[in-house]
This record gives C-alpha cells, structure tokens and sequence, in this order.
C-alpha cells in the first residue's frame, strides 16, 4: 500500500499492488523476507564486509594506511607461527568435537528411547551447565583442575600422587576438556532430535527379521540419526576453532590458539588489519573444514 | 501480623474491597516513597569522573579526599597492561583519567588523546617530589603530561623456602632451569621486554638497536619453556605463588608485600644487575567529561593518606613528601624504599622513552615469542 501512495506517476490503482502481489507468489516471498534480508545485510554482511577491507590495509605508525594490498596475507604464508596455531586450533577443536559428540550420543539416546515420563525435565537437566555463563564454566574448570584445585586435593587425599599433578592445568589437554565440557548442551540437543524423529515400526520390523539388538542399531539407529550427529558436530566444531577464552584461562603457553593471537592483534599488539586478515584466513579455512567433513560424510553414506 | 490476616483473607475468598484499596495503596505509596530515604550521598554517578587504572587501585583507599568532598568515589574502568588500555583509548573509549608510566609519557602524549595538567589546580601539588615528574619529556609549557602516582620496581617475587637460592640474587633465578615449570612472569612487553634487556645485558640506551632485538628475543625464547604462566593478572601469580605452584616470578612490588602479610615465605629478589625500575601516574583525557571531578581524583591520588596506603599496603613508593614522615628508615628498607626516589630508581634501571615503531615491532615480537615463536 505505501509503495502505492509513495509514487505518484504514473498513477496505481489502490488495489494494484495488492492484485500484483497475489499474483506473483515470488514477489509475496521477497516482501517477506525483507525484514529478515535487512537484518543480515547490517548484522552479518556489513561486518563481514567491513573485516574483508580492512584485512587489505597497512599500518604505519598508529595510523591505517587505506591503500589496499595484499601484504598482510603475504605475511601470513611467510611465517611459520600461522600455520602452527591454525593446525593446532583445528586439531583441538576436532578431538573436543568427537569426545563431545561421542560421549552425548548415548546420552541422547537413552533420552530419546528409554526415557518415557518427564522428558523435558531431562532435557533441560543436560542443558544444565548452559545455565551459568561461559566465562563461569571456564573458571569451574580452572578450580577442578588447577594446583590446589579439587581433583589434586582429592588424588593427594587418596594417596595417589604425592605432590600434585601441575600438569592439569595449562596445557593443550586442559583446553580440550574444558571445552568438550562447556559445548556439550549443542552436541546432546541435534542429536536428539534426530533419534526421537526416528520412526519405531522400523526396529520392530527389523526384530520380527531376526536382527538383534547391535544389529538393530547399526543398521536402523545409527544411520537414520546421522543428520543429527552431523550437525551436532558442526554446531560444536564451528565456534570452538576460534575460541579465544578457554585457551587464555586454561591453555597456559602451549595451549594457545589461533584465537588468542586475533585477540593479541586487536589488542596490545593494535594491528588491526593483520587481526582482520587472520580472521578471514581463519573464516575461510573453518569453510574448508566444514566442506572437506560434509564430503567424507557423504562418501561414507554412499559406501 | 496485618500481612497474614490478609493473606489468609485472600485465600479465603473474604478481603473486602476497602480493605483491597488500602493495601494497594501503602504499598504505591512506599514504592513511590522508598529512592527518596535519605542516602549515603545524592550525587549519581554521571557526576563522577570516570579513572581507567590498573587492576588493584580501583579502591576506596586512595580516595578519602575525594569522598570527603564529593560525597561517593569516582567510577572505575580497570585493564591489566598499558598497551590494552592505550589501544581501548585509541578505538574511542572515553575515560577522564588513564594511568600509564612516566617512560610511556612521549608516545601516549603524541595520540593527542591527552592534555597537559593544570597544577594550580591540585592542593597537594606542592608537596609532591620534582624528581617522580621533572623530566623533559614530561613537560609541555611548563605544565606535566603526567602527575606521578606510584614508583617501585620490577623484580623477582620468590618463595625463600622452594627456590634454593644458589649464590647471589640475579635475573638468572627466572632462567633456572631446576624449576622448569614452576616459574611465572608477567604477560606485557612493557616489564618483560626491559627486565630481559636487563638479563641479556642490553644497557637501556642502545634497546632500539637491530644487535639489541636479537638479543633479548633470544633470551626470552630461551626462557619460555620454563614458565608455566604468562599473566598480567598479579592475582594469578600471587595465589599460584602463594600454593607452591611456582616458585619464582617476575612481580611488582605489590605482590611480596601482600604474600608476606598473609605469613607466605616470600622474599622480594635484590638482583646483582638490578631491577627494573618505574614511576607510574594519572594522565588527562584531551576530551575528559567531568574535568572538575577529573581534578579532585587527581588530587587525592596525591594525598598523603593515598601516598601511606601505596607505601604501608602495596609497597610502591608514594609520591608525596609528607607521607615519609610517617616511616622510619628501617621501614622503608624493608619496602625497598628510600627518603631519596632518585636513589632507588637510579640503583635500578629506569625505562626509557621508545618511539612508536619501536613500540609495535617490540609488542609484535614478544606476543609471537609468548606464542612460541
């Protein structure tokens, strides 16, 4: 209607955009996902946007030179220190990605097929630790893991170990632990979702063949829940890659990041655009990942 | 006992509609009541002038003047090294007063984000010491960048009963490699890099050399398997220090002067090349907001009783004359202080001003050795 009154020449009948609008389906879409479109292109888009330009700018002095150029990636590929920090990001982020995904599966399982009374009550009872803050659950582990932390006051106690174990805390493990931890309630949630979905006639066909309980689950269960490991796995594996807090609190100097260093670029070490361009190269190889595993998986499908 | 009689009539189906009234009507009347109850103060805290500080002086000590005349104490914003403040500065962040160090002076005045203090303006101004300020570059017009606050020394904090000390104290305790492991330092280039220069023999004047940047970049490359923590964060080493976690630590004065109160073994080292020494202090926002609070911040970090709190409870030396009086000499031989700052900063090794460049590639190459390269 205000499109109608806002162009005036050529005159439009009042009911004319309405009529155009039945007509042309497409159009009725567009006009509703306007807002949504709006939203993207000032949230995401311009963001993404505005970390691409200046990922081709320099420095000099504490001004930012605009001239754009592609020396900032130039220096990435010249320096070992990328590399190694990107590798190991990924391989951390893989090896929480799995345990978390492995040791929710049964969880979500049980939930899904011998839980019958109360299932929301469980499924808010996993999604537990997403009730304190990220930075709280980093700093939960800091107390259970640390020199005088629970578990060494505890294996002292016991008589395990007679000094405590230093090795707890600040190092590459700690860092998968706590994160394993702390993205748990992203892994259980799609994967449930997926074994709930799945239709029962199909075991009970299966037992009235003759499969038995392991082949039942290897044949029916698991491939049918899939999708929702699948996304389960992206879910975790996407944001933990360039988890920033839990290697600064728990990593110690080994079990540094690569988003540690993004963060060192845009703070102390105030080079904006290398941070920018770091953060691109990061974005795009968390793609790379995610493809390089969405085709392994359909391979695997196929086979 | 009203309450539950309601109550109960609620329940029962009796509250009469007058007796409903009235008791919506006390409550109304003491919600709309209760923000006028006399306060501690009637100032809010828009009227206050906003002190970006380090962790550790965001407390009510320092500010007795202030409160006596203002009612309430500043606002805080704290961070834990001075790059990551000069950087929050820089992307827009607004703060009446920051609080860098004296070396810091040449590079942060030149942002422009800063503007010379007006003394006239400070009543403790003449009892502060000329040495702590009185430096060329910290002058414009007759008129300091920065008032001095705290003066002290970048050693090593370290437990007398874990170490086993071998021979004199020295820069070498945190290169010990009997305690891989277990030694902790600070995490800002501003200490590491010129407590290094210390250790790699680098006199102060040539730090800008390429033969210099080779140097102590190899000595810190060398030390970093042996730390278990890289933090500026003191809490974090004091309390690791404190359980025996590590041993020894690069440290400010602040840190052995708490540990010791608490009863830990803890000695603050002496060592043979000497310490890294420093003046720190408040700088004034070009655009400060509350300039006249701004004012009165400044001066009662100035105080005297500011001044004995630094001294009797962080162990920094204070800044103004006054507060001396209150100590004996053996005191402050104890706090590693002295009557006469320029002799202890002077025993030591004083930073000095670096250019912008130098700044960055320093930064860059101590965040890339922290990462291990």
């Amino acid at each position: 209607m205000t499109l109608a009154a806002n162009s005036p020449v050529p005159p439009v009948r009042p009911g004319a955009v309405l009529r155009f609008l039945h007509r042309n389906e497409a159009w009725r879409g567009y006009l509703l996902i306007l807002p949504a479109l709006g939203l993207m292109l000032v949230a995401i888009l311009f963001p993404l946007g505005s970390t691409l330009m200046m990922s081709t700018w320099s420095l000099s002095g504490y001004e930012i030179a605009r001239t754009p150029s592609l020396d900032n990636y130039a220096a990435m590929l010249g320096h070992p220190m990328y590399g190694v920090l990107i590798g190991r990001s990924l391989e951390v982020a893989l090896v929480a990605t799995a345990v978390t995904v492995a040791l929710c599966y049964p969880m979500a399982y049980y939930v899904a097929f011998h839980v019958h009374r109360h299932k929301a009550l469980w499924l808010m009872l996993m999604t537990l630790p997403f009730w304190t803050s990220y930075l709280l659950r980093v700093f939960a582990w800091k107390v259970v893991l640390g020199y005088e932390g629970v578990l060494n006051t505890a294996l002292v106690g016991l008589g395990v170990v007679e000094t405590p174990v230093a090795a707890l805390l600040y190092s590459q493990t700690a860092v998968t632990v706590v994160l394993a931890h702390s993205w748990a309630a992203f892994a259980v949630l799609p994967i449930y979702v997926s074994l709930e979905k799945i239709d029962r006639t199909y075991l009970e066909a299966a037992a009235d063949l003759g499969d038995g309980p392991w082949r039942r689950f290897w044949r029916i269960t698991f491939p049918l829940s899939l999708p929702g490991v699948v996304a389960a796995f992206f879910l975790m594996f996407v944001p933990t890659v360039g988890d920033y807090i839990t290697p600064a609190m728990v990593g110690g100097p080994d079990g540094m990041m690569v988003g540690n260093l993004i963060q060192a670029m845009f703070g102390p070490m105030n080079n904006w655009p290398a941070g920018a361009a770091l953060s691109v190269v990061l974005m795009v190889t968390i793609a790379l990942a995610g493809l390089a595993f969405l085709i392994v998986g359909r391979l695997v499908r196929r086979v | 006992m009203d309450v539950l009689d309601q109550l109960a009539a609620v329940r029962e189906g009796k509250l009469s509609r007058r007796a409903f009234g009235r008791s919506l009507m006390a409550v109304g009347i003491s919600l709309v009541s209760i923000p006028l109850l006399p306060r501690r103060s009637l100032a809010a805290a828009e009227d206050h002038a906003t002190y970006f500080t380090w962790g550790g002086f965001d407390i009510p000590d320092y500010f007795d003047e202030y409160v006596a005349k203002r009612g309430e104490l500043p606002n805080f914003v704290t961070y834990g090294s001075a790059e990551e403040a000069l950087q929050k500065l820089q992307s827009g962040f607004v703060a009446d007063i920051a609080h860098p160090c004296l070396s810091d002076v040449p590079r942060w005045s030149s942002t422009g984000l800063f503007q010379p203090v007006d003394v006239a303006r400070l009543s403790n101004w003449a009892d502060v010491i000329p040495e702590l300020w009185d430096v060329p570059y910290n002058l414009t017009e007759g008129k300091p960048w920065l008032i001095p606050f705290e003066w002290g020394q970048t050693s090593i904090a370290y437990r007398t009963d874990l170490f086993g000390l071998e021979g004199e104290e020295s820069w070498n305790m945190l290169w010990d490699a009997r305690h891989a492991g277990r030694l902790g330092s600070l995490g800002a280039g501003g200490d590491v890099w010129w407590c290094a220069a210390i250790k790699a023999g680098v006199p102060f004047d040539q730090i800008g050399t390429d033969a210099a940047f080779e140097k102590i970049s190899a000595v810190l490359r060398e030390q970093r398997p042996l730390i278990r923590m890289y933090t500026d964060d003191t809490t974090s080493l004091d309390t690791a220090l404190a359980a025996g976690e590590i041993v020894a630590t690069m440290a400010w004065n602040s840190s052995v002067v708490s540990l010791a109160a608490q009863g830990v073994p803890v000695k603050f080292a002496r060592p043979k090349e000497g310490a890294l020494t420093w003046v720190c202090g408040m700088m004034l926002h070009a655009e400060a907001p509350k300039i006249d609070s701004a004012y009165d911040v400044l001066d009662s970090l100035i105080s005297e009783a500011a001044a004995v709190f630094n001294m009797r409870d962080y162990g920094y030396g204070g800044v103004n004359r006054k507060a001396f009086d209150q100590f004996t000499d053996a005191d402050l031989e104890v706090l590693g202080l002295s009557r006469n700052p320029a002799e202890v900063l002077k025993a030591g090794h004083f930073g000095v001003p670096q250019t912008p460049e130098w700044d960055r590639r320093m930064t860059e190459t101590w965040e890339q050795i922290k990462l291990g390269f």
